[in-house]
């Protein structure tokens, strides 16, 4: 088990490496994450499931261009980029308690932002664009036809955040806050009169424009960043709501978790130009 | 140039309008989907919801000939005279409920008992008696589901297959046929077996046929109107799901109580050469089951994909054999007995 954890670990660590431009310093958050929530899918069950998940995932933050960064130039870099995976997997048992579901979800996305900051670069305020892609997949256990189901949207979002330097004796703190919703994408949706056994012969369904009129995506995130002598950590929270559907078919998970993840920087070289 | 306070003001608006946005959004966050069901164990709540997804979802609404709509009236009545804190008095309402419907696919689910029907086979001959069928099955091998052995002077390969919920595989279906390398033919009896993996049907039936023959067709349900399916898709036998093939007569011995997948092997039976359907009639089924639940977290199973023959005629009600025959001896089995003779016959 902590090799499978070491190497998720390590897998998600490089692909925040794999972004890391010549010189460039770059901050990569390995986070854990515990937490509950509510799943909704009409598809397996009219009820909504409470349940407890937990998670992984990976960010990375790095500035576009090297020669702005604080120190040369004395300014931080305006436009930054910022690239997240998480994988997550969940319990859920029906308020009833006689049936459960299961489900794995992954996301993925990248967004750039512009960078305000005031109080010598304490006070930041963030705001850009960010492209999230996210897939649900779920199983009801109790069911004699052991149904499944998933969901599945690819969206472009609004993002936007504050971020709060502050020192103690031997400490330095961040407090952030980010927050960022859907704009316009698209998510496809599987026919909700479809049987277990037309699925074996492959899922049919529908592809759809996304918006807010729609479909709904909302995720906060509040964190501090704790720099101790020897390693930076982070602890926070996650809110992550999602909720869409058409007339018969809707998925809304509510989720809120707790994280604990590990911060640092560094940065790779290349070979030196002549 | 921008004086302090102006530039104060124009941060504070700012501010102001961020956290209106933060506002918003925390708002959004608490809204709740109008289709979304509430866990509540409120009788005439349950009662109604299970007349909708039978009414919206279940395929063969009209083909029952029951006044689903007087159901509706009567039964949240009876509802309504229940407490509230009594699941047993729920669940034996919904269970005379969906029993109106004479459908062995159509059945409630909770912790303390599962609803079902026996009307649709109550009124038939049993067609079928484990003493009997002993004195042919006897000394037999298991190969996953499958018991088999020889009968009528190791002429005849004899397979009884109980239930296709039992796992099977093309190995196991290789082993039997060469048990019966020397037999001049084949009994499959699928009598009292109650269904299970469509897949086993289409697996079982793969070495009686060496091309992907039209066996029949299906349709889903597309909307929640009584009429609301998909056009009709086209079902076909899988050959290529058993390398090993059976050319000589085989006899498929069914009754009333070959349900579901059994009752969809039958019918794919019927297009094999070299095969005949001996026994009763099929007991139906024909529709592919799915699931939903109850506000009260009670489970309903129920047909909702129509299946049909090649001749587009719909198989739920059952399907009829190539040879009627009923039990009527007490010292043999009549079904069997018939088998071996349209076996014997092929070969004079």
């Amino acid at each position: 088990m902590k090799k499978i954890i070491g190497l998720i670990g390590l897998m998600f660590a490089l692909v925040g490496m794999v972004h890391a431009y010549d010189g460039v310093e770059h901050t990569n958050v390995l986070k854990v994450k515990y937490g509950w929530d509510y799943q909704l899918d009409t598809y397996l069950s009219p009820l909504a499931y409470p349940g407890q998940e937990i998670g992984i995932g990976n960010e990375w933050w790095q500035p576009f261009r090297p020669d702005t960064r604080l120190g040369k130039t004395g300014k931080l870099a305006r436009w930054a980029h910022v690239g997240r995976i998480d994988i997550r997997g969940a319990r859920h048992i029906s308020s009833a308690r006689n049936n459960l579901i299961y489900s794995l979800g992954a996301s993925g996305g990248w967004g750039a932002f512009y960078r305000w900051q005031w109080y010598d670069n304490r006070l930041k305020v963030l705001v850009g664009p960010y492209v999230e892609g996210e897939v649900t997949m779920r199983e009801i256990a109790s069911n004699v036809n052991k149904p499944y189901s998933f969901d599945f949207s690819a969206e472009v979002m609004a993002m936007s955040g504050l971020s709060w330097s502050f020192y103690g004796k031997k400490t330095s703190y961040r407090l952030h806050y980010l927050i960022r919703t859907n704009l316009i994408g698209f998510d496809y949706l599987p026919d909700y009169w479809q049987s277990y056994y037309e699925m074996t012969q492959g899922v049919r369904g529908t592809a759809r424009c996304s918006g807010h009129w729609n479909h709904h995506t909302v995720k906060h995130e509040v964190g501090l960043d704790m720099q101790f002598p020897h390693s930076t950590w982070r602890i926070g929270a996650e809110h992550d709501y999602v909720n869409y559907g058409t007339k018969n078919q809707h998925f809304v998970r509510n989720q809120i978790c707790l994280v604990v993840g590990c911060i640092w920087n560094y940065r790779i070289k290349g070979n030196t130009r002549l | 140039m921008e004086l302090p306070h102006q530039r104060e003001y124009t941060v504070m608006k700012r501010y102001r309008q961020l956290f209106s946005y933060i506002a918003f959004m925390l708002i959004l966050t608490a809204c709740h989907t109008s289709d979304e069901m509430s866990y509540s164990a409120d009788p005439v709540e349950n009662i109604e919801a299970l007349w909708q997804i039978i009414d919206t979802k279940y395929c063969y609404v009209e083909e029952k000939e029951v006044n689903w709509d007087a159901v509706h009236e009567t039964y949240l009545e009876k509802a309504a005279l229940l407490p509230e804190n009594d699941p047993v008095a729920l669940f034996d309402l919904c269970a005379e409920m969906l029993n109106l419907l004479e459908d062995g696919h159509v059945n409630l689910y909770s912790s303390f008992d599962r609803s079902y029907s026996t009307a649709w086979y109550d009124s038939y001959p049993a067609n079928f008696s484990s003493s009997l069928q002993q004195k042919y099955l006897h000394d037999y091998r298991i190969a996953g589901g499958l018991y088999y052995c020889t009968i009528d002077n190791d002429s005849i390969g004899y397979v009884y297959y109980s239930s296709f919920s039992n796992s099977i595989s093309a190995s196991n279906i290789g082993w039997v046929f060469k048990a019966f390398k020397d037999c001049k033919g084949l009994i499959i009896d699928v009598r009292n077996n109650g269904g299970g993996s469509l897949s086993y049907s289409y697996l079982l039936s793969s070495p009686f046929f060496t091309d992907n023959r039209l066996v029949g067709y299906w349709q889903h349900k597309t909307g929640p109107g009584h009429n609301d399916f998909s056009e009709m898709e086209e079902l076909r036998s899988d050959a290529s799901l058993c390398g090993v093939k059976w050319m000589r007569p085989v006899v498929v011995l069914c009754n009333r109580r070959s349900y579901s997948a059994t009752n969809s092997f039958v019918n794919i039976m019927r297009y094999a050469d070299n095969a005949v359907i001996v026994g009763g009639k099929s007991g139906g089924g024909g529709g592919m089951p799915m699931s939903y639940e109850l506000p009260c977290g009670w489970m309903v199973r129920f047909s909702s994909v129509r299946m049909y023959d090649a001749e587009k005629k719909d198989i739920e009600q059952g399907i009829e054999p190539d040879y009627q025959v009923n039990m009527t001896s007490t010292d043999k089995d009549d079904i069997i007995e018939k088998a071996i003779e349209l076996i014997n016959m092929a070969y004079k």
